[in-house]
């Protein structure tokens, strides 16, 4: 179906990014051979420097977009890294030690760092995520001019005349264009990589919905550690040869909030996320300063920084997606719209039903318990479920329906009592986690669905394959496998945000099922949809069942609920109040009275 | 013992300065929920126009006000009207902090463009003159700064809770789409916030200029402070960014004295970090704040 969106038929089997035709790869082909050539054939020396900075600039904001684009961590510390590295070249230079030691000393010091000062801030959002960052950055940087013995405090530190590609040190500039060039290009091939296998959809998942990543069994915290920690590294690396090509280095330009606000801003201005985004936007303003700094020189102190704040500003304003986003519909196909209207017709007839054999015990509660504050939400309660038994969970609102939910798939821990859940090892597990309850294969969606809205169709569904599949292409089969039978098929490359109702329930469910789950949690899927999508909806919960998946359903649909389930619970302020066959539980006095209140049960 | 008086003293008086420039960072994060990075550069330019009107017109700073104030207050409507409102939509909520930071770098730029990097003094007319009470010494303009920055505070608190006008607002930060419905104009209560809040860094602008050399990156330094002493008093709460203010002139002047002055800021910005990460919703947030969550 992706042949279509591309000249060549190979490329279908290729990353999202590659999909877009080939005329975009010959675009960035002739855009880098640019780069290094236009220097050595003009070959000025001004020239040589403003193309070096280029490569500068757009290696740490490439770097930086890991973190801030893919994961849309805004860090605005950036320069911590960078100063490390930077610090750690010159420093070990002046011990005798090769900068080419010196880069990978300086990788490692910035990564652990990174963990260090990420792990407390990552639960920190938005501002406050980047005013933590600028925080720790101010510290690095009076530490660095407080500690003079270490690192030369305010008057900085100068690097030994040494020339030579061992010391990366050099007369001419080709060899630092070489450098930088070749450095430029490892940061964009890694963050290419990193963005086209699991890694980025994870990341990319993580920054859009962080709960519906870690449902999918996504490790929210520890992707977004190995981001920063590669994306340091890369800084550092880069600082390193700045620092060198530089041959100076003081606190003030190592640790500055400017310098890691031109970092980002690159990377905003070119296409936030984005893998060539912050290369384009490098591209395009380097020049411009660094035009108006040679050329107007001291006359013209502050011009090129109020160009990149004003440019900064009507980018947010006006394209918000940055350069990449103008650009990418040229490259990309557009043949989603004509796909939508041959959607497969899911037979709407409802299926005969047939009660099958009980399996053994898969999920064990036992005197669950909870309290918000004064209030009891859930109150002893104590069920299980049977493999391939669909269990109805059924109570007024406010019943404490989605907080035993939440608390039978990890993302709330009870007061007290147990949830157990059997392993394919046939022991008996008490999972803590989401992550933890994804291992053991319970799957769950969302009562308001989650849809990671940046993504397609396909790489929604590719987050929970994922789980599974850590290989993208098995992950792309698995998604579409999943797509088929629910569905999807028609809408892959549709970005979810451009579904219906009923559509992203499906896109919820699909999430989970391609996690290929073993218990099936569904929060009210068949809310808000019409009759013709409950019909379809209930023939997909049978056709999961029939796989051998075991259901607990929170449904308000009745009709869907007497149809499916082979056991009701009814939840009413917290307590269990009924349970038993679908039929004998809505004749039960209690049930009546708690949806309908009183008078309704001597009716 | 005097000289530690002295030192709290001091700390309490610069617990002043912060929470002057803090107030109006604290109403605009508290109603239009905006983190302003450019805040800091409101200041700036509060100060350069106090000097200007000073040096040029020979007036006292603190007739500055007349016309710094409102130069401010339409500012912030400005930048409240052009800048943060179109982004209100948009699809990535965290890219306003990029407007924000966008219209620092270009304003110090601006500055830099324009005054060059030197640094200005405005002429203190005698209010770099110290004064004795007992065994401590305090210049005037501290005490002014003080006074106002106390004045500052317990008015807006009345205003916010006491008014009709300030109803409106604290129903704005409640709940944005139920005050629309309510038949508030949302867009001007914005607009008036963000000018209130930058309004009030001009009273800032024109009490400090006098103290402090005026010069382009004069704002990061105030507004680096002033996020922590808000986060501190917790978000959006005016009362709690005075206590914070307070609080934070005591670590700088304290750590200033007993541990190494050029290691102040380490010391005020381990304390920001340590709040951020165990107590984000600030030492006060609860009980003083105005700001639900949204």
């Amino acid at each position: 179906m992706t042949e279509q969106t591309s000249t060549k038929p190979t490329a279908a089997t290729l990353s999202p990014t590659a999909k877009r035709s080939t005329g975009a790869a010959i675009a960035l082909m002739v855009l880098l051979a640019a780069i290094f050539i236009t220097p050595v054939a003009i070959n000025d020396e001004f020239v040589y420097h403003i193309f070096i900075t280029i490569c500068i600039f757009a290696g740490l904001s490439t770097a930086w977009n890991i973190v801030g684009g893919y994961a849309g961590q805004l860090s605005l510390g950036h320069a911590i890294f960078y100063g490390i590295g930077a610090y750690a070249g010159i420093m070990l230079t002046n011990l005798g030690v090769s900068p080419w030691i010196g880069m990978f000393a300086g990788a490692g010091i910035a990564a652990t760092v990174a963990v260090l000062i990420s792990y407390p801030c990552f639960r920190l959002h938005g501002p406050f995520f980047a005013l933590a960052t600028i925080a720790f950055l101010e510290v690095f940087h009076q530490l660095a001019l407080h500690f003079k013995g270490f690192t030369g405090g305010a008057t900085g530190m100068m690097i030994p005349l040494n020339i030579g590609w061992e010391w990366m040190v050099f007369r001419e500039r080709l060899p630092a264009l070489i450098i930088a060039f070749g450095m430029m290009c490892f940061i964009l091939a890694v963050a290419w990589w990193i963005r086209t296998h699991r890694l980025g959809f994870q990341l990319v998942a993580t920054r859009e919905r962080e709960s519906a990543a870690r449902a999918a069994g996504v490790g929210t915290v520890k992707v977004r550690l190995i981001a920063v920690a590669i994306s340091a590294a890369l800084t550092a690396m880069m600082g390193t040869f700045h620092g060198m090509y530089l041959t100076f280095i003081e606190p003030e330009s190592a640790f500055s909030l400017t310098f890691s606000i031109q970092i980002a801003m690159f990377a905003l201005i070119g296409g936030l996320g984005s893998v060539f985004g912050p290369l384009l936007g490098a591209v395009l303003l380097v020049p411009i300063t660094e035009f108006a700094r040679g050329a107007l020189g001291a006359e013209a102190i502050g011009l090129h920084g109020f160009v990149y704040g004003a440019v900064l500003v009507l980018v947010v304003i006006f394209i918000p997606n940055g350069l990449m986003g103008l650009i990418s519909p040229w490259f990309k196909g557009r043949d989603t719209s004509s796909k939508q209207a041959a959607a497969v017709e899911a037979p709407t007839e409802a299926r005969a039903f047939t009660p099958p054999e009980p399996g053994e015990e898969v999920v064990r509660v036992k005197n669950l318990n909870k309290h918000f504050g004064g209030l009891h939400v859930t109150n002893d309660v104590s069920f299980t479920l049977r493999e391939g038994e669909i269990l109805g969970l059924i109570g007024p609102n406010g019943a404490g329906k989605t907080t035993l939910f939440n608390m039978i798939s990890g993302f709330l821990d009870a007061d007290s009592g147990t949830v157990e859940i059997k392993g394919l090892d046939g022991k008996w597990h008490s999972p803590k986690s989401p992550a933890d309850f994804a291992t053991l294969g319970v799957g769950r969606t969302f009562q308001i669905v989650q849809p990671f809205a940046a993504m397609t169709v396909e790489e929604n569904i590719m987050v929970g394959a994922f789980h599974r599949y850590p290989n993208v292409e098995d992950a792309r089969a698995a998604a579409r496998r999943t797509a088929e039978k629910m569905g999807l098929a028609p809408y892959l490359n549709a970005e979810a945000s451009s579904l219906t109702i009923g559509g992203l329930k499906r896109l919820e469910v699909a999430r989970v099922m391609a996690m290929e789950p073993r218990v099936l949690l569904l929060d009210e899927v068949m809310a808000g949809i019409n009759q013709a999508d409950v019909r379809r909806a209930i023939n997909l919960m049978l056709s999961i069942r029939d796989e051998g998946v075991s259901i607990i359903a929170i449904e308000h649909v009745m009709q869907a609920v007497m149809s499916l389930s082979d056991h009701v619970i009814v939840l009413s302020s917290g307590e269990v109040i009924a349970e038993g066959k679908p039929k004998s539980v809505v004749e039960d006095p209690q049930v009546i009275e708690a949806y309908l209140g009183k008078e309704f049960t001597h009716a | 013992m005097d000289v530690f008086l002295q030192v709290v003293v001091n700390g309490l008086l610069l617990g002043g300065l912060f929470a002057i420039t803090s107030v109006g960072l604290t109403l605009i994060f508290g109603i239009v929920k905006v983190v302003n990075f450019a805040h800091g550069e409101f200041l700036m330019i509060g100060m350069y126009a106090t000097y200007l009107i000073t040096a040029q017109f020979g007036m006292h700073p603190y007739v500055a006000l007349g016309a710094v104030v409102p130069i401010l207050f339409v500012l912030g409507m400005l930048t409240q009207k052009l800048l943060i409102e179109p982004l209100m939509g948009a699809r990535n909520h965290d890219i306003q902090i990029f407007a924000t930071v966008g219209l620092s770098t270009a304003l110090i730029n601006l500055a830099l463009l324009i005054f060059g990097a030197n640094i200005y003094n405005t002429p203190d007319y005698s209010l770099r003159t110290s004064i004795e009470i007992g065994p401590v010494r305090m210049l005037v303009g501290q005490v002014v700064l003080f006074a106002v920055a106390t004045a500052l505070v317990i008015g807006l608190h009345l205003f916010l809770q006491r008014t009709q006008a300030g109803r409106g607002i604290r129903a704005v930060a409640q709940n944005r789409a139920a005050a629309q419905l309510m038949g508030i104009n949302v867009s001007r209560v914005c607009m008036v916030t963000f000018g209130l809040g930058a309004a009030c860094v001009g009273v800032a602008a024109c009490l400090i200029a006098p103290l402090y050399p005026t010069s382009p990156g004069i704002g990061t330094y105030f507004v680096l402070i002033s996020f922590v002493v808000v986060v501190l008093g917790g978000l959006g709460s005016i009362g709690g960014a005075f206590l914070g203010a307070m609080i934070i002139g005591l670590i700088d002047s304290l750590s200033g004295f007993y541990i190494g002055s050029d290691l102040r800021e380490v010391a005020v910005f381990s304390v920001f970090l340590l709040i951020l990460i165990l107590r984000p919703q600030g030492l006060f947030g609860g009980r003083l704040n105005l700001s639900h969550e949204s």
